[in-house]
């Protein structure tokens, strides 16, 4: 019998214990495959990315060949460096790629840390406050605490209040559960962000008109209207509906996990634009509030959760005046009970951060600058390789009267072209590339590649390009020609 | 009488070697006539390369003093000496050390890029130089592309494009078979004799040195035979 019997770790009885191999090494054999598999596609994908490269370098030298025609001399020069880097093809491919993926990563953190720096730096105008519990975590509200804070609003002086007035006031209330009651896994819970559907085009980070398409826009406004006529309606992230296997148009039952003994009978109307708050969904607050009551009506008794349903209030003020002036008011504790605090939005991240300051401190301070030292150092080993290689070739121009700054150029700038190249083109693809999906990352904003780094990246690549070839080019410098000739004799 | 192109007094050369003192050359005196193809003779450490690097501005003296022309070249800086040696002198190698990522073309152009020339001017001296060792046809190959004998051709034309006072040869027939060192010889004959290049070769090969009109054999740094150029008076 072949696959009668069923062994540890589903493998087939055939290759149990009548074959002598432990099932577990098959197990292992997979892994070793997956990651075999893993490798083969990264060095795919680099192989393919050296294409561009050598297709820009003989573009380039194929222009600078008509240019030098013109007689300038400059251009032959240049021209000379271009043909050095065919010398060793694969030499010039492996210095490139090792600069292309160190400057990819390292515009990564540098797009990370300027999102966050983004996120917690002050705004003079029209920026959000968050108001939370203040002695408790995580924050839950009443109700009764938005309709408080928008008195309090509507009392001030009209230069203090929010510019588009209730559009900049937002309420959230953490909703999540699961279709399946009896098994709740990761297929089946739903996260969303219950809330009113219109302020998610007015005060939602990575909505702004600025960060969606005219299409994505003219969508989101449908989806919105279709979300206030029927708050059963609900927006889920196309990540989330594959995860649970959702379509849209399909109708679910879902068991609030906070919200015990509530159902929630959800219609899924559409997709926020990709990208966007992927792993979540938005849905109507109204709805949760009929909900909540409804379980009064069922079970004769408050839920629980009734004066704890909001999580988080936002308020665009427009002034640090109006903050100070909201501040004071939320501070005072007979203004609410339980009582609250309100900070502004970049204050409340950065404390939120606080946690990640470590790893963060590691990225700024011990990676960027140890793989801009690894940077140096791969260009530093290439160019002194080819320098070694090469110390005949520097004496026989050196003896056709190239002076030593002539033959330092020609070495250092052969690493300032691979450097230019490697961070022009890396620096494209992730700005092209990944910078076009805008995804939003938690509430911080959509994240995007910041269009500096398409300057930043080129100068980068020929900054450590410098730094690693500058020895190596001074020992070029310094070749003895006549010491170097008789060696070879 | 040809006016003497190249006049040496004097010289010596040492090198120290930690604690050692190595003399190369010692009290060497010599004159190469314009137009003079001249070979060098000697066993391996006899000084023969030394003495050409010295003559051709790659090294400096210990003592004495070089004239090539009227310029002293022991007093020039390495600067000035690199900058002197673009104009004035061509090399020819044992290996030729041709570009290999550069054409024929490009590597007997290569010394004219120091020089201000419009591009008009420095086709036609590149052109010519291609047509005396007659290359022009193969212009387009790199060096890989090119037999020993052809790739010596195109050394003698990157020596000779900047139209120098002196072309200087070490082992120029070391690397060839006999028929390529033949040609190369050949060539080198005409530039002395028809052309008037000075040429001062280092050669082990006494075949090579015969078709020299002169011959000098170094042993030890010294100078210890001159056949004497026919119509220069030593």
């Amino acid at each position: 019998m072949l696959f009668g019997q069923s062994m540890p770790y589903g493998a087939p009885a055939a290759f149990g214990p009548q074959t002598g191999v432990d099932p577990s090494l098959l197990v292992l054999a997979g892994y070793n495959l997956y990651i075999l598999g893993i490798v083969i596609v990264i060095a795919l994908f680099l192989l393919v990315s050296v294409i561009p490269f050598f297709a820009v370098l003989f573009l380039c030298e194929f222009a600078l060949k008509i240019l030098s025609e013109t007689g300038i001399q400059f251009f032959k020069y240049l021209l000379i460096m271009f043909r050095g880097l065919r010398r060793s093809p694969l030499r010039t491919a492996l210095s490139y790629l090792a600069l292309f993926v160190l400057t990819v990563v390292l515009t990564l953190i540098y797009a990370v840390l300027h999102l966050l720096s983004n996120v917690t730096t002050e705004k003079e105008a029209n920026f959000k406050v968050i108001i939370t519990e203040r002695y408790s975590i995580p924050s839950q509200m009443p109700p009764s605490h938005l309709e408080t804070l928008k008195r309090m609003i509507a009392k001030l002086p009209p230069d203090l209040r929010p510019v588009n007035g209730d559009d900049d006031i937002m309420s959230w209330s953490f909703t999540g559960g699961t279709t399946d009651p009896t098994n709740p896994r990761p297929e089946n819970m739903l996260f969303m962000f219950s809330m009113e559907p219109r302020k998610i085009l007015t005060m939602m980070d990575g909505f702004e008109p600025s960060n969606l398409t005219a299409d994505e826009l003219k969508m989101m406004q449908g989806y919105v209207k279709q979300m206030e006529e029927d708050p059963r309606r609900i927006l889920v992230s196309k990540v989330r509906m594959e995860k649970m296997g959702l379509t849209v148009g399909q109708r679910i039952k879902l068991y609030g996990w906070g919200f015990n003994d509530v159902v929630f009978d959800f219609e899924v109307i559409g997709m926020p634009p990709d990208g966007k708050y992927e792993g979540a969904g938005f849905m109507n607050n109204a709805y949760l509030f009929s909900q909540i009551k409804a379980y009064e009506r069922l079970k004769g008794t408050r839920s629980p959760l009734a004066d704890k349903c909001i999580n988080l209030i936002w308020v665009k003020v427009p002034n640090k005046e109006a903050y100070q002036r909201l501040s004071a008011l939320c501070n005072d504790p007979k203004n609410f009970s339980p009582a609250v605090k309100l900070e502004t939005a970049s204050a409340g991240i950065g404390s939120w951060l606080e946690a990640y300051k470590d790893i963060l401190f590691g990225m700024k301070y011990l990676m960027a600058p140890c793989m801009l030292a690894i940077m140096s150092l791969v260009v530093a080993n290439a160019i002194s390789i080819s320098v070694r290689e090469r110390r005949t070739e520097l004496a026989v121009l050196k003896v056709l009267g190239f002076r030593p700054w002539h033959v330092m150029g020609l070495v250092l700038g052969e690493a300032l072209l691979i450097g230019f190249f490697a961070g022009f083109l890396a620096v494209g693809l992730v700005y092209f590339g990944l910078g076009n999906f805008k995804f939003q990352v938690a509430f911080f904003g959509a994240f995007v590649i910041p269009p500096e780094t398409l300057i930043y990246g080129p100068m980068l690549g020929m900054a450590v390009a410098t730094a690693g070839s500058f020895l190596p080019a001074l020992s070029a410098r310094n070749v003895k020609v006549s010491e170097v000739f008789s060696r070879v004799a | 009488m040809p006016e003497a192109i190249v006049r040496v007094r004097d010289l010596y050369k040492s090198f120290t070697r930690g604690q050692e003192r190595i003399d190369v050359l010692q009290n060497l005196t010599l004159d190469v006539g314009k137009g003079e193809f001249l070979a060098l003779m000697g066993p391996s450490g006899s000084g023969k390369t030394t003495l050409l690097n010295l003559i051709a501005g790659l090294d400096q003296p210990t003592e004495g003093t070089i004239h090539v022309g009227s310029q002293e070249i022991s007093a020039m800086s390495e600067s000035e000496l690199a900058r002197w040696r673009t104009r004035n002198v061509g090399f020819v190698f044992q290996f030729y050390y041709l570009l290999p990522v550069l054409t024929a073309y490009e590597n007997v152009e290569l010394p004219l890029l120091l020089l201000p020339m419009t591009q008009a001017e420095r086709r036609r001296q590149v052109m010519t130089a291609l047509d005396l060792v007659n290359l022009t046809n193969r212009m387009t190959h790199r060096p890989g592309q090119l037999s020993g004998g052809q790739q010596q051709r195109v050394g003698i034309a990157r020596a000779i494009v900047t139209d120098p006072t002196l072309i200087v040869a070490d082992e120029p027939t070391g690397d060839l078979d006999t028929k390529s060192a033949d040609e190369i010889l050949t060539m080198m004959e005409v530039l002395a004799k028809e052309i008037g290049k000075t040429i001062i070769m280092v050669t082990h090969d006494p075949k090579a040195a015969s078709r020299a009109q002169r011959v000098l054999h170094l042993e030890k740094g010294k100078l210890v035979l001159d056949t004497g150029a026919p119509a220069l008076v030593n």
